[in-house]
């Protein structure tokens, strides 16, 4: 072992100062919403800690007993369970045909699939598609449908299916299990680690859900949790604005004031299911990363 | 029973498997394919209505003369210019800096907090930022007011907010890049280091003979890939967006979208995405060509 050297060890203290620095400007954001949505004695003041001063749930009761919010909130839950498991059930599947090189077809499908990576029709088109498919205002179909299906996940599922020893599915075809058997009794559970990484990468794209759903939804009710966020951040920054170009009174400003609380604890909750199940994703994305760098 | 080559086509087992793809066949049939020759609007005049007659490159004439098709532009360029000034290259030096982290439990810790705001959606991620820079009571300007100063608005600044974008963005996605950096680094063979100290190589010439080479071929496919989604926009900017920053803020994904499905003007938009896509497409070639040449063993990345 050598020893470190002077400068070696000045080298080791200012990273690991820059590093803990940095990494404290990252997560200082979250803790002071986290604070923000938890202090209701907040008001005007100027403190720069990080503990609630008058602690309480206020907002998180005020938030769950609103319908507007509430329901988007269990319309995202809905969209990201259908969805996800829709678009694994539908994915695997088509991996399953396609992993089967001397499938007559199977090269035209796989064109077919790359082709949709590189070229696409573009916003107005699918939209007017869309419309004339009457499917605008049609939760959750209308934000799955359209994007269920990735050419990548499936491709990485394929993958995953050459790696299983190829004995395995011989003895069950000798034994007579049909084709769908063999997939789903034998291919599929033993594939459990590239479809658990799938789903939960496939889930956490359902929970944030927003863009098709500011195109494709106009009834409030059937909002996602993401776009009625978005909905109140507009007006806070409205709000902002106002604030900036007039001198308004002190009652507006309690209001603003009063909605940001609401607005935290809002943005706390939609995060609460990716810390969930952020311990698994993180399991999963350097393995995810490796998968993807294989080529089909 | 049909035949191909002599193979039999339509055994049970080949119509059990064509089955099990059909779904995903429909579903690029339908939702990728059946757009595609929606393009042509951009070469119609095309109403709310439906199609009323062919006008060759009109659309476009039209839009090319518009101010707000030129600034919006000129914004899309500029957030694409900062992301490779800032955000492609911070993940770089932060897995330079994560990789000579000896305490594993630390570098695991710092790596855990800087990822996950990759999950979160644009839309969160907007709500904490705007709530941080809140002029009333954002931690920001709590601090710009205990020092003395007074508070900054920062979201209503139109020359701020190219900045604060890029700000936010490396903020967003340091950690997740750095992952297939580190991974890069890992790959690096020890025994080149143990030479180079032997050699006498301080730290530095380490870095730059040793490491920065071993992740050439890395950052060079990062770099090629990243050029597909580079003009794509839309959630970050949109949700960041107000209108008094609108000069700065609009871009091209935006502008379509307001163009075509907030005011209906269907051949317009259409034609501002043909623009954009086309622009992208060229990027993607230019780069796939770039790396041809620039690799040692003229690999194409695509």
């Amino acid at each position: 072992m050598i020893q470190p050297s002077r400068s070696e060890r000045i080298f080791q203290a200012f990273n690991f100062l820059f590093l803990g620095l940095f990494t404290l400007a990252l997560l200082l954001p979250v803790l002071y919403v986290l604070r923000r949505s938890l202090d209701v004695g907040a008001f005007g003041e100027t403190s720069l800690s990080l503990i609630p001063r008058e602690p309480s749930l206020f907002y998180y009761k005020a938030v769950l007993q609103d319908r507007g919010v509430y329901q988007p909130f269990l319309n995202s839950l809905i969209l990201t369970v259908v969805g996800t498991l829709l678009s694994i059930a539908l994915e695997s599947m088509a991996a399953y045909s396609l992993s089967k090189r001397d499938l007559p077809g199977n090269r035209l499908f796989i064109y077919m699939m790359v082709v949709t990576m590189m070229f696409s029709g573009g916003l107005v088109p699918s939209y007017l598609l869309i419309k004339g498919l009457g499917l605008i205002d049609k939760f959750p179909w209308v934000l799955i449908l359209p994007s269920c299906i990735g050419a990548w996940n499936i491709f990485l599922i394929r993958n995953y299916y050459w790696s299983i020893p190829a004995s395995l599915n011989e003895s069950a075809r000798i034994d007579g299990a049909q084709e769908f058997t063999i997939f789903s009794r034998i291919v599929l559970p033993l594939s459990i680690p590239v479809i658990a990484a799938i789903a939960l990468f496939t889930g956490v794209g359902y929970w944030n859900t927003f863009f098709s759903a500011i195109i494709y939804i106009n009834t409030p009710s059937k909002f996602t949790f993401a776009v009625k966020l978005r909905e109140i951040l507009a007006l806070q920054m409205e709000m902002q604005n106002q604030f900036e170009r007039l001198a308004v009174g002190q009652e507006l400003l309690l209001q603003n004031l009063n909605m940001e609380g609401l607005y935290s604890a809002m943005i706390v909750i939609s995060m609460l299911p990716i810390i969930l199940v952020y311990p698994y994703l993180q399991k999963h994305f350097a393995k995810g990363i490796m998968v993807g760098s294989i080529k089909g | 029973m049909s035949s191909l080559r002599g193979r039999r086509v339509f055994t049970q087992t080949n119509i059990t498997l064509y089955l099990m793809f059909l779904p995903a066949f429909l579903f690029f049939l339908i939702f990728a394919y059946l757009p595609m020759p929606g393009i042509l609007i951009a070469f119609a005049d095309y109403r709310v209505s439906g199609f009323k007659k062919w006008v060759g490159l009109e659309n476009f004439r039209y839009i090319f003369q518009l101010p707000f098709f030129w600034e919006a532009f000129g914004n899309t360029w500029r957030f694409v210019i900062l992301r490779y000034l800032f955000t492609f290259p911070a993940p770089i030096l932060f897995a330079l800096l994560l990789n000579e982290v000896r305490l594993k439990a630390f570098q695991k810790t710092v790596q855990t907090v800087s990822t996950l705001p990759h999950f979160i959606s644009w839309v969160v991620i907007a709500g904490i930022w705007s709530t941080i820079l809140s002029p009333n009571s954002g931690y920001v300007n709590n601090v710009i007011k205990a020092l003395g100063g007074t508070p900054i608005f920062f979201f209503s600044k139109p020359s701020l907010f190219p900045w604060l974008f890029t700000g936010i963005s490396v903020w967003k996605e340091v950690g997740y890049s750095t992952i297939i950096y580190l991974a890069a680094l890992a790959g690096i063979n020890p025994e080149l280091y143990e030479s180079a100290v032997i050699d006498g190589a301080g730290r530095f010439k380490q870095s730059l003979y040793i490491t920065l080479p071993g992740l050439a071929q890395t950052i060079l496919v990062v770099f090629v890939l990243s050029f597909s989604g580079v003009l794509n926009l839309f959630e970050p900017i949109y949700v960041l967006q107000n209108q008094m920053i609108i000069s700065t803020s609009e871009v091209l994904d935006t502008y379509t979208y307001k163009l075509g499905i907030v005011q209906a003007k269907y051949p317009l938009a259409t034609a501002v995405g043909f623009f954009k896509s086309t622009i992208a497409l060229v990027l993607v070639l230019a780069a796939n060509f770039v790396s041809r040449h620039v690799t040692e063993d003229k690999q194409s990345i695509l």
